[in-house]
């Protein structure tokens, strides 16, 4: 046992390092999509399977440590899994995998570099989680951030660039700012390891400069008042990217602020109070925002930002129940947003539009669909017996028992705000009036993506929309085409591939699975926050 | 005092800039942000001692060389996403304008989203 | 049987009946209602255990122990009572369904026998728990059924779907909440425990607050003012749904969860005046309502939300007696409101119309569905000797006395008296109104009287009758055999009351006032009913110019558009205006830090050259321009010296290394920018004065900020212990002599490896990018004026240049290879020996005469990935000698004796070459113009160009082979 727990701690850089070199490889195989895209579906299963092993192997609260170069504590790099990282990894690498899936059966994945960036992105995932040196971390921020502007903008709806310029500008203002932090916080106590810095935050300098760093995560983390760009930018890029990123960035942003708030501040009152606040009206407003949107991805991308309020509550509350809450919350956000995220995509990519008012009946047409949406979104809303609930109800239990009952109450309401959007969506997109022309938007689309030129600006909309009925009219079956429930056989004309509902069918099997074995994911939190609370063992493990 | 003031400068240049239009601007603004946490990182491994750090002789007065490592790092990655930012400014619909958007939005049909641009050549 | 197993045969049912729909369609109904009346049958058998006293069974298994919640089930009298009401109801409803339902093969029904099982299964689980987390689960359980019930039903049905969920939802939400509280305050998630807390009575304040919650939850479940609307609302299900869920069963729900709590929040004053007030204002508003309905179903449905609110009143009040009336008013409405929904069905298919103006004597045509809706409604109504008669009797008992002052025993009374009135009303309605041709008066109806009923009308399916007969019959046996209901009302009484109770109905309590009181509102009826087309012609005036729908509808369009205001404020994809508040922010905190913060140590002061202030001076004169300017080159120009400037502080500050590197990697920057700048126009947009005041203003600060920050935190302390560590054992280490290329290269070298990711990535972003899209076209000056002249001859200007570069670049290659070498002992290394390299290759582009001769013709691509392919074999390396990245070294024997230290960091360096020099070419090929074939002007005026149409072309193959 013990020797298998070193040779696991010597293989920790290998999270980071197998992505990249596979990555790197596949830059240079141009002609070979479908090797491509096998060689980049192994690699992420392998990540999956290496942070499952990390997840069993540190679920006994054990630490593992490896002193990147075996140079003296204190002075090398550390990598460090506990079972909080090891669960963020894990979870991350599948929702990882599920959109990457999507990538591929959406052929997006065939573009050259798409699966390098995919691994590069995970690659740089595990680094952030597991580093324990503010100065990798911010390195390792970057390693994902790149990548991420390739997805963007190669897989970025036509002429669209403001979104993508948007995400990248706002992300270089965020790691400036960490930069800065980390900088400041050299100056004072002369290190950036993140086990030195225990329990510093009690020292007001250092405090100042941690602050400063956790204020330029928020950023990232889409935080209100600076949560707008993520609508904008997640709702420019392809769908499915925009699944990727929602479990990997914004999440591990969050997995920042839970990390440092635990070693650096320990839960320090005061900070803990300005978390509480700030995260209270960012779930506030995302699920308001949500609501008034009316296209399913901003609707969705606000639900996120308000679920991000939601998973800070748990580290503001800072008590054992409070982390677990929250980080049960996390995990079970990162599915269902992936799950919601990629069925929107499925919409999208078929019908073309993503906007609430053009999509209708797909309650009829699409049964699958519909289940794997349905389940998701009353998931999200914490209704009873998805993963949802659980973690809901924990975070409300958690914030009355920790005194905050206004906060509790907040949490309740904001639930019914987000269930309002949810049936919202399911009104308009999934009962809707019939909607004769659901099969034209199909054909549009289809026109659209021949007709690809550079900028959309060069498609005249009138003209393909002409077309577009035209085709249908000549393959429209005799007995019309939306499905309703007069003729609820009607399985004709376009229909959503199954391949493309596949992987979100999976998260929202995992959010259901979760809810019923609700035990398994409170136990999983709960080592998770026992670990982040037990900042002695982090310390001892890395400094030694 | 003097690397202070340079470090106050450069930030309020580069603060002032990145909230202008352009692409350019904002572009040239991080550049200036850039150098001042830079100049704050390797101020904070002291200024006192000023001596480069190389083995040899005395290193009583050398300066802390891992600030020195981190704004390497810093420069290069720097320098990586001010080139792709640079990209972005001339791939857009006219020119860099960053707040040209708003109308272009507002018209704007529901795109495909299948976008199998190829990025090989 | 055991509960659980009870619980889990009524899921049995569900899967059985789903399969079974495959095969024999709606006939699955006789399946499903075989296994809910065994189960009903079962509980009864389980029922004399919980009989005496307040005694019950309890079993518990499992499911999240972590937060102490589990499958905690209880059969007491209350539990049993309502259990016994969901299961055989639900047994008739099946068995009506497999005759209503359509038998048409297209339809096998399985959603709906799913869902309605499914719901059965929900009631049975929330009359069961014992665990107050597991009471909300099947609570909301219930609410997902019936929405899914109503939305499957039709398109009409979405809006009403939708407003129900949301309605109940909310009421969940409540639940939920005081579920929370009550597990926080007593500590225990148990209900039957939480409920005999002490805190019931020690804190009154929480008692309140729970007492509010949970009626809120009650109401909104059982559809009592002002919460009623959802009911009428959701009449869109089909039939057997509204008898089932709306009338009989799920709106119970809340009674029960009323009669639950009783024993804790029973006697309060707010619970009181809560259930009683809204009880009764509903009974009365829906009876009411009820008069003004022609559509039969709706007018049981308001006829269901005012029976209801007599329940809800009786709970209110709370003694024993009350609570075991209320018991048995929620039982005789059961059986006889599902009769009458049930009934609707059937005249609904059979005459077409549930319209009382359209109907015509039917009673001839249909007797036994008349006979059933007799002694439905006259039950309903409070008829000698039906049950509902004897419950009725006793809620009259209950208002008469409820304790307190005697004018509220009037009120109530009277409120009760006037509800019962229009009920007997409308239940004459429904009886003549649906079945005869009496219409009040002899006056024609109009238009609608022209309607005749068709001739071919006849009785329905014996079958099908027979199910709504069955608890018509039930309501009529029951109510002269009172006495063997006792037992269970005694059981239920005690449950609900937290007290031994004994219950003693009687059919006939002599001459009292209930009778005198019973006999008037019939006579008052009977006069309602012969005036009925007065009081149509009264009611038809709206009391409000709005309808709770209105209201619900008014709500959901107001979060709508708050939501869309809250959205509006970011919804620019503008970047300074999403910006500007993090600046605000950490302005703040970082000048907040230099007031809060005392100074950590003192500032340990070496006095500063004069250089400083000069570089200071330089950086003044380059920088400030440089914001002013509207030029784009010389803004460009004038931040190239602000870096130069920059890399002089870093010579300064005894980084050698940071300073070469800095002064090249400004080189590049500039020139990648010019190369950009060509493609833009030459001035900056024009900016609004207020704005570049405000972005002034936090720049500033900002400014003030960084500054003030740098003396407070910086130069207070000794060099680092890690770094003097690295000055001290760097070479002992490594070998190296460069501190700062060792730290680089083998003490972080996972640093420089993401480095070089970030910057091979980068350079395969922009190819990927310019790709995708076309680059602005280049806005080349006019040089007409120059024909001829000197200066448009590219080819002879960059002579000079070519020949500088064509004996330079090898010596430059050469420089960079030995810097590289070099990198761990002197200052040079990967980055800079690239960057140098770099250099050289920019010089053959300004040497090139046109962008088509200039691009450097090297697989950069992929050279790229050979940069990050080397950095991570070489650390993959490292684990010869135990570690990721740990520098493998020997030294390799030179001629003359000496030995050159060999270090794998040397490899990991090469890596690192690669990518640097690789993006340079990248950037100056892919921005140096030389995919000027792609751009289009700015205009979308000229679209496919050819060089587009065969790129539209070939993408094209490539999505059809996606397909």
């Amino acid at each position: 046992m013990i020797d298998i727990i070193a040779l696991v701690e010597a293989l920790l850089p290998m999270f980071v390092g197998a992505p990249l070199l596979i990555g790197g490889v596949l830059l240079v195989l141009p002609r070979l999509a479908r090797l491509r895209q096998v060689l980049g579906m192994v690699s992420l299963l392998a990540v999956l399977a290496g942070a499952i092993v990390l997840v069993a192997l540190t679920s006994d609260g054990t630490v593992l440590v490896h002193q990147i170069g075996l140079w003296p504590g204190g002075v090398s790099i550390p990598f460090v899994a506990d079972s909080f990282s090891a669960l963020i990894l894990a979870v991350a690498a599948v929702v990882a995998t599920a959109s990457f899936q999507y990538l591929i059966a959406s052929g997006e994945a065939r573009s050259a570099s798409i699966a390098s960036f995919v691994l590069i992105l995970i690659g740089g995932v595990a680094g952030a989680l597991l580093t324990a040196d503010l100065f990798n971390l911010f390195v390792f921020i970057e390693v994902m951030l790149l990548p991420s502007y390739g997805l963007l903008v190669i897989l970025s709806r036509r002429g669209n660039m403001a979104g993508s310029r948007l995400y990248v500008i706002i992300n270089l203002l965020a790691s400036t700012l960490f930069l800065a932090g980390v900088g400041l916080i050299y100056a004072v106590q002369g290190t950036v390891n993140l086990a030195e810095l225990a329990g510093t935050g009690s020292d007001p300098a250092t405090a100042i400069a941690t602050a400063l760093c956790l204020a330029a995560i928020a950023v990232k983390a889409a935080v209100f008042p600076v949560h707008g760009w993520l609508a904008r930018a997640y709702s420019s890029t392809s769908p499915a990217v925009a699944a990727l990123f929602s479990a990997l960035h914004t999440k591990v942003a969050v997995y920042i602020v839970y990390r440092i708030s635990a070693v650096i501040f320990e839960g320090d009152g005061v900070w803990m109070t300005a978390i509480m606040v700030v995260a209270s009206l960012t779930l506030v407003v995302g699920a308001f925002a949500a609501l008034g949107e009316r296209e399913i991805r901003p609707l969705l991308v606000f639900q996120m930002i308000s679920g991000i309020g939601f998973i800070l509550i748990g580290i503001a509350l800072f008590t054992p129940l409070g982390l677990t809450a929250g980080i049960a919350y996390m995990v079970h956000h990162m599915i269902v947003m992936g799950a919601l995220l990629l069925v929107a995509s499925a919409i999208e990519q078929t019908y073309g539009s993503g906007r609430l008012d053009r999509v209708a009946g797909l309650r009829n047409r699409e049964p699958l669909l519909t289940a794997v949406f349905i389940i998701s979104a009353l998931s999200l809303a914490g209704l009873p017996p998805f993963s949802g609930f659980v973690a809901k109800y924990t975070l409300v239990l958690a914030s009355a028992d920790a005194g905050v009952v206004v906060v509790a109450g907040l949490l309740i309401i904001t639930s019914l705000v987000a269930l309002m959007s949810m049936m919202r969506v399911w009104a308009d997109m999934f009962n809707g009036k019939r909607h004769t022309d659901v099969e034209v938007l199909a054909a549009e689309s289809r026109i659209r993506s021949r007709r690809d030129l550079f900028d959309s600006d060069a498609i005249d909309a009138d003209e393909v929309a002409a077309e577009a009925a035209q085709a249908v009219e000549q393959h429209a079956p005799p007995r019309g085409i939306t499905a309703t429930e007069e003729d609820p056989h009607g399985h004709r004309g376009t229909r959503i591939p199954i391949r493309l509902i596949v992987p979100a069918l999976i998260l929202a099997a995992l959010s259901v699975a979760l809810g019923f074995g609700g035990e398994f994911l409170i136990q999983l939190a709960e080592q998770a926050s026992s670990a982040l609370l037990n900042t002695s063992a982090y310390v001892e493990a890395v400094i030694g | 005092m003097s690397l202070a003031l340079s470090i106050g400068l450069l930030a309020a240049a580069g603060v002032y800039l990145v909230l202008q239009r352009g692409m350019i601007r904002i572009i040239l603004g991080f550049v200036l942000l850039t150098h001042a946490v830079n100049l704050l990182i390797i101020a904070a491994g002291g200024v006192a001692r000023r001596k480069a750090p190389f083995f040899g002789g005395d290193t009583s007065q050398a300066a802390d060389p891992l600030p020195q490592a981190f704004v390497l790092t810093a420069i290069v990655i720097a320098f990586a996403i001010t080139v792709v930012l640079a990209t972005f400014a001339v791939v857009g619909r006219n020119d860099d304008d960053t707040e040209a958007g708003a109308e272009a939005e507002a018209g704007a049909a529901p795109r495909t989203p299948i976008a199998t641009a190829g990025d090989e050549s | 049987m055991s509960l659980i197993a009870i619980l889990a045969s009524t899921l049995a049912v569900v899967a059985v009946t789903m399969v079974a729909t495959r095969l024999i369609g709606r006939n699955a109904g006789w399946l499903a209602a075989a296994g809910l009346g065994a189960l009903a049958a079962i509980v009864a058998t389980r029922v004399p255990e919980v009989l005496v006293g307040s005694s019950a069974v309890r079993e518990v298994v499992p499911w999240i122990p972590s937060l102490d919640v589990a499958l905690r089930l209880r059969l007491d009298g209350l539990s049993a009572l309502f259990l016994i009401i969901v299961l055989s109801i639900g047994a008739l409803v099946m068995a009506y369904s497999a005759r209503y339902l359509s038998d048409r093969t297209v339809h096998r029904h399985t959603g709906y026998f799913a869902w309605m099982l499914l719901f059965a299964f929900a009631m049975t689980g929330l009359v069961l728990a014992d665990d107050l987390v597991l009471l909300f689960v099947f609570w909301e359980l219930t609410t997902l059924c019936s929405f899914f019930l109503i939305n499957r039903s039709g398109r009409r049905a979405s809006a009403p779907a939708v407003r129900t969920l949301l309605t109940t939802a909310f009421g969940g939400l409540m639940l939920l909440f005081a579920v929370v509280l009550i597990v926080v305050r007593t500590e225990t998630t148990v209900l039957s425990e939480a409920l005999i807390d002490p805190v019931w009575q020690s804190d009154a304040g929480f008692t309140a607050a729970i007492a509010v919650l949970v009626a809120l939850a009650a109401m909104t479940k059982s559809a009592q003012f002002p919460f009623h609307m959802w009911l009428p609302d959701a009449m869109v299900a089909p039939t057997p749904v509204s008898a089932y869920l709306h009338a009989a069963a799920m709106v119970k729900a809340g009674i029960y969860l009323l009669m639950v709590f009783s024993p804790a929040l029973g006697g309060t004053v707010v619970w009181q005046s809560i259930l009683v007030s809204t009880g009764l204002i509903t009974a009365l508003m829906g009876a009411v309502f009820a008069l003004r309905r022609f559509d039969l179903k709706e007018i049981m449905a308001y006829s269901t939300i005012s029976q209801l609110g007599l329940i809800v009143a009786l709970i209110g009040i709370g003694t024993p007696s009350a609570l075991a009336t209320a018991a048995l008013y929620t039982l005789a409405h059961a059986l006889f409101k599902a009769s009458l929904f049930m009934v609707v069905g059937i005249v609904d298919q059979q005459a077409g119309t549930r319209d009382i103006r359209l109907l015509r004597s039917l009673w001839r045509r249909m007797p036994v569905t008349f006979v059933t809706t007799l002694l439905a409604g006259l039950s309903m109504a409070g008829v000698f000797p039906l049950l509902g008669f004897i419950s009725k009797e006793y809620l009259l008992g209950q208002t008469l006395e409820p304790g307190g002052p005697v004018w509220l025993g009037v009120l109530l009374t009277a409120t009760v008296v006037l509800g019962a009135i229009a009920t007997f009303a409308y239940t004459g309605r429904i009886l003549l109104g649906g079945f005869t041709d009496y219409r009040g008066t002899e006056r024609a109806d109009g238009d609608l009287d022209t309607h005749r009923m068709p001739e071919t009308v006849r009785e329905a399916d014996p079958l099908f009758v027979a199910t709504a007969l069955a608890p018509a019959l039930a309501g009529l046996a029951l109510g002269p055999a009172i006495v063997v209901l006792h037992p269970l009302m005694s059981a239920a009484g005690s449950a609900a009351a937290g007290q031994p109770y004994t219950a003693s109905f009687a059919l006939f309590g002599g001459f009292t006032i209930e009778l005198a009181l019973s006999v008037t509102i019939i006579a008052l009826g009977l006069i309602a009913i012969s005036q009925r087309r007065r009081l149509d012609r009264l009611l038809e005036r709206r009391v409000l110019s709005f309808t709770a729908i209105d209201v619900v509808e008014r709500i959901r369009t107001g979060a709508n558009t708050l939501g869309a205001r809250i959205g509006d404020t970011t919804r620019t994809d503008a970047p300074a205006s999403h910006m500007a508040a993090p600046w605000i922010v950490v302005g703040a905190i970082a000048l907040a830090a230099v007031f809060i913060a005392p100074s950590a140590g003192t500032v340990i002061d070496a006095g500063e050259p004069w250089t400083d202030a000069l570089m200071l001076a330089l950086l003044v004169v380059t920088v400030v321009p440089a914001v002013v300017t509207r030029s784009r080159i010389t803004a460009l120009i004038l931040v190239g010296g602000a870096g130069f400037v920059v890399a002089l502080w870093f010579f300064a500050l005894g980084a050698i290394d940071v300073g070469l590197t800095q002064l090249l990697v400004e080189l590049l920057t500039v020139v990648a920018l010019v190369l950009i700048l060509r493609r833009l126009p030459a001035v900056f947009h024009a900016v609004a004065r207020n704005r570049q005041v405000l972005s002034a203003a936090i720049a500033l600060g900002v400014g003030a900020a960084a500054t003030a920050v740098t003396l407070a935190f910086t130069g207070r302390r000794d060099i680092s212990t890690v770094g003097q560590y690295f000055l001290d054992e760097a070479p002992a280490d490594t070998g190296g002599t460069n501190v700062v290329n060792t730290i680089l290269v083998d003490y972080r070298a996972l640093d420089t490896l993401g480095e070089l990711t970030v910057i091979a990535v980068a350079g395969i972003v922009i190819m990927g990018m310019l790709s995708a899209r076309p680059m602005l076209a280049e806005r080349t000056p006019d040089l007409s004026a120059w024909a001829g002249t000197a200066l448009v001859r590219t080819v002879d200007n960059t002579l000079p240049i070519r020949v500088v570069a064509r004996w330079s670049a090898p010596l430059i290659i050469l420089l960079s290879i030995y810097l590289l070498l070099r990198g761990h002992y002197e200052p040079g290394g990967g980055f800079i020996a690239a960057l140098v390299g770099g250099t050289g290759f920019a010089l053959a582009y300004l040497g090139a005469s046109t962008d088509r001769r200039a691009p450097v013709r090297w697989p950069y691509r992929g050279l790229l990935a050979a940069g990050v392919i080397v950095g991570v074999a070489s650390g993959v390396g490292g684990y010869l000698v135990g570690s990721f990245l740990r520098p493998v070294r020997f030294g390799i024997p030179l001629p003359g004796g000496s030995e050159y230290g060999f270090t794998s960091a040397l490899i990991f360096d090469l890596g690192v070459y690669f990518a640097v020099v690789a993006i340079i070419i990248a950037v100056i090929n892919e921005l140096g113009g030389v995919r000027e074939h792609h751009a289009r002007p700015p205009s979308p005026a000229s679209r496919g160009s050819s060089a587009d149409d065969s790129r539209t072309r070939d993408r094209d193959d490539r999505r059809e082979a996606v397909r």
